[in-house]
């Protein structure tokens, strides 16, 4: 670790790792709840576990992102961060609100939620992943900007990289387009443009500029390869990213009541949206390949790997299976999203952060690399959670094939509750796989822990 | 333009069209895949690389037959458990091979061979 403040990058993955165990615990409870309707009802209910599993993973990959700056923007500046007070005041009160709201969906009831924070003043609730009350998303724009303005003014006196500025590109548009959140018109059209603005910008526009740069600075630091070679690899894939993802939108506007003409523009552009993350499958095969030197963080170069394969798997093989509007006719809302959602926040996002992790958090406790016996635990336990999740995945999709036939494409259509009721078997085996998905997280969790030998020193 | 030079650009024109085939262009692309095998000389890398794309490719095309025969034996298209086999076959199975002939496409660039595939063998 090059600079003292880099090291606030740790209070921020502590928070991001701990919130990921309650994402996970909340999966595993919803998952039992499709099989067994009464699991910790009415102390749980289904809708409650469902928004809390997906607030935490939003809330947890932004402690992850936000610490992956603070590590990796000091050392492309060149200089220490802007203020590294800022972010720790910032890290506690974003916690602090992200810990009341989560108490809020479990301890209240979401109406008398939305009452409590006086949703009425500035109605923003009620509108899936961006339930938080209104005081706490005004909340995450404080913080947001706030997080911005130390990274931006980081990298405005310091020293400008590709790498730093397509992160910085990438943060300036996940707070910007968060804040359509706070419109909420009565046309329920408008409405889902406007949500769809905040939620496919965030995952398949700005999010995959952040992703591409966290990777392209991993690599650079596991394999030696020329950082010019890697530039040059970051340009064509956010290029990618931004010409097929930004109006590949139209994929979510076929269905809500606009014109016939997004069935074409939304299937075209996102049948394009595949080819960034084969960019990125390409370019960390490539940047690995050219390596310059066997770092001893092998964990930290398999999550990487492991990052580009899987978000080519999750995000565009899955994604391309159902984008196309006729294709999307028949599967639209049902387990083929949900498979899709999974393997591509998993590939994405999870597993990016999860690198940036790996690569700095032996160098955050003073160590090159983790230990030989902390590094083995680490890799069984990527190997886990990977498999566990191409399990899940795939029992959704043949969970969603069935559904989609049984409900939808069959010539005697069966009512909703039946089909449910004939996917029981994919539910019960999805719930096997994410509860081995869990053990992999716990020995995950361990490995930073495990106690062994240094690796060698090889650089 | 030197003979190893040669050797890598027929190496990396063979994965590229074991890519191919696998993707946007079959059967042509295996055609040209045996085009290119057939100018290369044992021993030298870009014979290796034609032939893991031809062993790759032939692999690939049994098991879309052995699908093809689930299918047929599953009870055809008005099965819904045919569209799970094929659907999660296409979206996991095939693409797996296609992230493999994309890592061994990017590994002929270097010029170096596999260093642990039972095809290569």
């Amino acid at each position: 670790m090059k600079y003292e403040s880099q090291g606030i990058a740790k209070l921020y993955f502590i928070a991001a790792i701990a919130l990921f165990v309650g994402q996970i615990l909340f999966g595993v409870t919803m998952g039992l709840q499709y099989v067994m309707g009464d699991f910790l009802f009415p102390e749980i209910p289904f809708n409650v576990a469902r928004m809390v599993h997906t607030n935490l993973l939003i809330v947890w990959l932004l402690f992850g992102f936000m610490g992956s700056a603070y590590y990796l923007v000091p050392e492309e500046a060149e200089r220490e961060l802007y203020s590294p007070i800022l972010a720790k005041v910032m890290f506690w009160i974003f916690l602090v609100a992200g810990a009341l709201t989560i108490l809020g969906y479990l301890l209240v009831p979401y109406a008398r939620l939305a009452e409590l924070t006086m949703n009425d003043l500035l109605p923003t609730m009620g509108r899936e992943f961006l339930e938080q009350p209104t005081i706490t998303k005004i909340g995450i724009v404080i913080v947001a900007l706030a997080f911005v303005f130390n990274i931006g003014m980081t990298i405005l006196q310091g020293r400008k990289t590709v790498i730093n500025v397509v992160l910085l590109t990438g943060l300036v548009g996940l707070a910007v387009f968060f804040l359509f959140s706070f419109y909420n018109p009565h046309n329920l059209v408008l409405d889902k443009y406007f949500w769809w603005f905040v939620v496919h910008l965030w995952v398949e526009g700005v999010w995959e500029l952040i992703m591409a740069s966290l990777l392209a600075y991993v690599l650079i630091k596991v394999t030696g390869v020329d950082r010019e070679v890697i530039e040059k690899w970051l340009y064509i894939i956010i290029a990618m990213a931004l010409i097929s993802g930004l109006v590949g939108t139209g994929h979510h506007f076929f269905w809500i009541g606009t014109a016939d003409y997004w069935q074409w523009f939304g299937s075209i552009f996102s049948a394009l949206e595949p080819i960034p993350f084969f960019m990125m499958t390409l370019f960390a095969f490539n940047v690995v390949n050219k390596r310059r030197r066997d770092h001893p963080n092998k964990a930290a170069v398999l999550w990487a790997l492991g990052t580009a394969v899987m978000a080519f798997l999750g995000a565009g093989v899955w994604g391309f299976l159902h984008t196309l509007a006729p294709v999307n006719f028949y599967t639209h809302g049902t387990q083929i999203t949900a498979a899709h959602g999974h393997m591509a926040f998993y590939g994405a996002y999870v597993m990016v952060v999860l690198t940036m992790i790996s690569y700095s958090m032996p160098l955050m406790r003073g160590q090159k690399a983790a230990n030989v016996n902390a590094q083995k635990h680490e890799i069984r336990s990527f190997w886990i959670m990977t498999l566990s999740m191409v399990a899940i995945t795939l029992l959704l999709t043949g969970a969603g094939i069935m559904q989609v036939y049984l409900q939808r494409y069959s010539a005697d259509p069966l009512p909703f509750m039946v089909v449910q009721d004939r996917l029981a078997h994919f539910y019960w085996a999805r719930e096997v796989a994410g509860l081995a998905f869990l053990s992999g997280l716990f020995l995950y969790i361990y490995s930073f822990f495990a106690k062994g030998p240094e690796v060698a020193d090889v650089e | 333009m030197g003979s190893n030079e040669n050797q890598l650009k027929k190496a990396s024109q063979a994965s590229l069209v074991s890519l191919l085939n696998l993707t946007f262009f079959p059967v042509i692309s295996f055609i040209l895949l045996l085009i290119i095998y057939n100018k290369t000389t044992t021993e030298n890398i870009d014979r290796y690389y034609a032939v893991i794309g031809i062993k790759t490719n032939l692999i690939a095309a049994v098991a879309l037959i052995l699908v093809t025969a689930l299918m047929i034996l599953l009870g055809g298209f008005d099965s819904p458990w045919t569209w799970v086999y094929v659907i999660s076959y296409f979206v996991f199975v095939h693409a797996l091979f296609i992230l493999f002939a994309t890592w061994t496409m990017v590994r002929s660039w270097t010029g170096k061979k596999l260093t642990k595939s039972f095809l290569s063998k």
